[in-house]
């Protein structure tokens, strides 16, 4: 069940509160508090009080201006004046000072009270709706702002190239010339499409929804085993693959792909080149409804100050290799929707190792 | 030769460009490569290379990863000015950015700003600019 909405009432009457208490405690969390340095008491510890309700008339100070003064420390609450003298001025008063959502005229009515309430409430949750989705917005125009930034870099960057090489190759006769620039072109476009892979990773990871089924990891990981072991088998790098699965595992393929072929593409790509014994290791065991996968390798390690920023989007920590900036953000994506974790070691020239967790679903 | 080339870029294929286009100019010209930019920073560090040549002229990529041409500048300005003398730098960039082009500005030791890729026509022009202005014969 829902949590009760939780609201305050402020008079100087202590019968008052009591009344109102027993009739409301039922359906709500009623806070009271028979002066306004208790009231503040309760707004500083339940800053999730949704409704205020406070009486106009108060020594020291009067209902407006106690709502004039909180509409600027505690914005979020709707405020509700309750008062037996509803002459003009203080309405006027009320609604330009206090910023209040309703009046209740006293004595008060149960129905009228928990009509307020309940429309309060409303305005409450599309206003907090309203700033989370501002933030969201506030992301998303943050991330756009990098994307043009790498657009013009990343996707102009390996165009100009292929021009440039075009350019040059009206002046070129030697065919070992022209096929080592050819060579080096298609480096470039194999990069710009890479680029355009994993953007489209990106957007499928940001608007997709999940689809949980059954994960054998050892099926799973045939798909792709090929793939890497001709790749291990070129550049001589020895792959070890131990999978240890002895109980049902749920989650979402796509992510999971997405995790696995990142982290191990990454591990063969990011090799040194002078060591003689090169190696991936990739582990999954699944323990008591948690898959833990580790891929190790011996390849260049990632400095420390550099860390704590691979995972930024558009982020390369390393000019070895084509990084488009995107894999390790979209891994960090996919974890975020499989209640996943990530944590990496890494020893420069010596290798890293990544350690993903993931929960059952 | 009294002009000599550095060329800072993280793709081969434009360094290949550069080194044609360079090439076609002159092809006596000495020319040193960088694939990244914290290489190249320990190279001119060292200084005392190319004893003959009055003005080393460097063709810097902007947007690189590890230390990107705007890093590289910032640590080249820390440098004796005896060797800042010595290179005249040119920023080279695919980007349209304004606030790319503005940043470039920004810098004293950006002399020049060239949009990928780069033509012969555009490093006849260059070359034409730095041989008035330091006083050294083009042949």
């Amino acid at each position: 069940m829902a949590e009760k909405i939780k609201i305050l009432y402020i008079d100087d009457e202590m019968d008052n509160l009591t009344g109102f208490k027993a009739t409301l405690r039922l359906d709500y969390q009623v806070f009271t508090a028979v002066t306004i340095p208790v009231a503040l008491e309760h707004l500083e510890k339940h800053p999730d009080i949704r409704v205020i309700f406070c009486d106009q008339r108060m020594p020291v100070k009067t209902g407006v201006e106690f709502f004039e003064e909180i509409r600027v420390t505690h914005p979020l609450p709707m405020r509700i004046l309750i008062t037996a003298y509803t002459d003009i001025e203080s309405v006027i008063d009320s609604i330009n000072r206090g910023n209040i959502f309703r009046f209740v005229k006293k004595p008060w009515v149960e129905a009228e009270i928990v009509s307020a309430i309940e429309e309060a409430n409303k305005f409450y949750q599309a206003n907090s709706m309203l700033s989370i989705k501002n933030e969201e917005l506030q992301r998303a125009y943050n991330e756009l702002d990098k994307f043009a930034y790498s657009v013009s870099h990343d996707i102009r960057g390996p165009l100009s190239g292929i021009l440039g090489a075009i350019n040059v190759a009206r002046d070129m006769h030697d065919i070992t010339e022209m096929k080592e620039m050819l060579f080096l072109m298609e480096k470039s476009l194999k990069k710009l499409d890479t680029y355009i892979l994993s953007m489209h990773d990106y957007y499928s990871l940001q608007r997709g929804e999940l689809h949980i089924g059954d994960i054998d990891f050892k099926k799973l990981i045939d798909e792709f085993k090929d793939i890497y072991k001709a790749f291990s088998n070129t550049a001589s790098i020895n792959f070890k693959i131990n999978i240890n699965q002895r109980e049902p595992f749920r989650s979402d393929t796509v992510p999971l792909k997405l995790i696995l072929n990142n982290l191990l593409s990454n591990a063969f790509k990011y090799q040194n080149k002078n060591n003689d014994a090169k190696m991936v290791e990739l582990n999954i065991e699944v323990h008591r409804g948690v898959a833990t996968i580790q891929v190790s390798d011996t390849g260049i390690g990632i400095l420390g100050n550099h860390l704590g920023e691979i995972f930024n989007l558009f982020y390369r920590a390393s000019s070895q290799e084509a990084g488009s900036g995107f894999g390790l953000y979209n891994v960090k994506s996919a974890l975020l929707k499989l209640n996943g974790q990530i944590e990496v070691n890494s020893v420069l020239n010596k290798g890293t190792t990544f350690k993903v967790t993931i929960p059952t679903k | 030769m009294e002009l000599s080339f550095i060329i800072i870029d993280d793709t081969e294929l434009d360094h290949f460009i550069a080194r044609k286009v360079i090439a076609n100019a002159n092809k006596n010209y000495s020319i040193k490569s960088f694939l990244d930019a914290p290489q190249a920073l320990a190279y001119i560090q060292e200084d005392n290379h190319d004893e003959d040549a009055k003005i080393i002229l460097v063709f810097l990529d902007i947007y690189m990863p590890l230390m990107n041409g705007f890093q590289f500048v910032e640590e080249f300005e820390k440098l004796d000015q005896a060797i800042q003398d010595k290179y005249y730098i040119a920023a080279l960039t695919s980007s349209i950015e304004i606030s790319d082009i503005n940043k470039i500005n920004s810098y004293r030791s950006f002399r020049t700003r060239i949009t990928k890729p780069i033509t012969a026509n555009g490093i006849t022009q260059l070359l034409n600019k730095i041989a008035t202005e330091f006083g050294i014969e083009l042949d």
